[in-house]
């Protein structure tokens, strides 16, 4: 359900799940994956987790498995969403004491506030493009400041009716649902597009590749996912995956891309498999 | 920990310097880049850089500056030192702050990321180091993070 939505004892209830997967040692398996499975399309190499057609179910899963993580501890708890186009300031409740804590402080990004802040004792980084045990954060960007996307942005990537299409990369000229949202179509000035945008908006270890360092990843995700499902209602007659069958050994995209029935590793799960978002769980929405 | 990766560039890095030839030039000269010198040899090392020629083809050393490459670019950036070095395919060129690797990858449209900032591409290796410290402000990059490819 929507963050905002939450009531006072789920925010609780989440962020006690999230700290107690932390101190079993669990939680950093999945910044570790995360930066595993992120591999560019210039090089080598089967990509899974961005800048491929696999970018919406491989995340699907991945928030599906932690999900399941989470409800071991407190099987009342589910992954909220992020809705970016609507909840756009730092001073939003997301940010609270008693939920995600708020921005970085301006001398070296160290959130000071919240359950996620190091001096809370419970969120202490282990796996980090470097070596600061504490989390960061640099909300909007202040030395060359960007906005989180807005809904009309959000709406013109929806629009767009082919999921994804060939060379199923994140070139600009790859048009298509998936790489328009993933957000490699825009140029740098204004921080990227939609998904990476808010990565690059929250700052700190949300803009690098152990990215899951900071909870609110799951939020956002969460909300990527959901658009994914709301593309789908958008556009029901259109393929909900492509490429639907494996390249052929002529395609200079063989091996580095799935199709919608070959196994996304380390899941060993389908894109096909998780389609319907319904089969695991719902949207509360509004 | 030597990674996959790692060996795979090392590899890669000694047999281009036996046979005599730049490694990885095309993606870098595509990106605007220009270089001179020969491949182990500095074409304008800075004061103090560290450059020891070949020695860097053992790959032994974590962060050995050279490692076979080329110098790109050497300079002081808000406080950090940030070097680039032609280096072979996949990526094309390695960037190291303060003398540690600093993962970088190669976008299709000849642009790069950094392990820093995953979610925005730039056009040089310079501009992406550039760009890693204006993110990571005066901490370290952390050894194990740069060597998981």
């Amino acid at each position: 359900m929507n963050q905002r939505n939450l009531t006072s004892d789920q925010r609780s209830r989440f962020v006690q799940a999230v700290l107690q997967l932390k101190r079993t040692g669990r939680y950093d398996k999945y910044v570790r994956l995360h930066t595993k499975y992120f591999a560019a399309d210039g090089e080598t190499g089967l990509r899974m987790a961005h800048m491929a057609p696999t970018f919406f179910p491989w995340h699907r899963q991945f928030l599906l498995v932690f999900e399941h993580e989470l409800q071991m501890f407190d099987p009342s708890v589910t992954i909220p969403y992020w809705d970016w186009t609507a909840d756009r300031s730092q001073n939003s409740a997301l940010w609270d004491d008693d939920f995600m804590g708020g921005n970085g402080r301006s001398s070296d990004g160290q959130v000071m506030t919240g359950p996620f802040a190091h001096v809370s004792g419970n969120w202490p980084i282990t796996f980090g493009v470097t070596d600061e045990k504490y989390l960061t954060r640099d909300m909007g960007r202040p030395d060359r400041p960007i906005v989180l996307p807005t809904a009309a942005e959000l709406a013109g990537a929806l629009k767009i009716g082919t999921y994804d299409t060939a060379p199923w990369n994140s070139a600009p000229s790859t048009q298509g649902f998936r790489n328009k949202m993933e957000g490699w179509t825009v140029g740098d000035a204004k921080g990227g597009y939609l998904h990476n945008r808010v990565h690059q908006w929250v700052g700190g270890h949300m803009t690098g590749g152990s990215s899951p360092n900071d909870p609110v990843f799951w939020l956002h995700h969460a909300f990527i996912d959901l658009i994914w499902v709301r593309w789908q209602r958008q556009h029901p007659h259109a393929a909900f995956y492509l490429p639907s069958r494996p390249l052929a050994a002529s395609d200079p995209q063989h091996g580095r891309v799935l199709s919608a029935s070959e196994p996304m590793p380390p899941f060993n799960v389908k894109p096909s498999a998780v389609l319907d978002h319904r089969t695991y769980y719902t949207y509360e929405e509004e | 920990m030597v990674s996959r990766r790692r060996v795979l560039r090392t590899g890669l890095t000694t047999a281009a310097a036996v046979a005599g030839t730049a490694a990885a030039l095309r993606p870098v000269a595509a990106a605007g880049i220009t270089r001179s010198g020969a491949p182990g040899r500095a074409a304008d090392p800075a004061p103090g850089a560290g450059m020891n020629g070949m020695s860097g083809m053992s790959g032994t050393e974590p962060a050995d500056p050279a490692d076979g490459g080329t110098p790109l670019f050497d300079e002081v950036y808000c406080g950090r030192r940030i070097q680039g070095f032609t280096a072979p395919e996949p990526a094309g060129a390695r960037i190291l702050v303060d003398g540690r690797e600093l993962e970088l990858m190669r976008r299709v449209d000849g642009s790069w990321i950094s392990m820093a900032n995953h979610y925005q591409a730039y056009a040089t290796p310079l501009d992406t180091a550039r760009g890693a410290v204006d993110v990571i402000g005066h901490a370290q990059l952390s050894e194990a993070a740069a060597h998981h490819h």
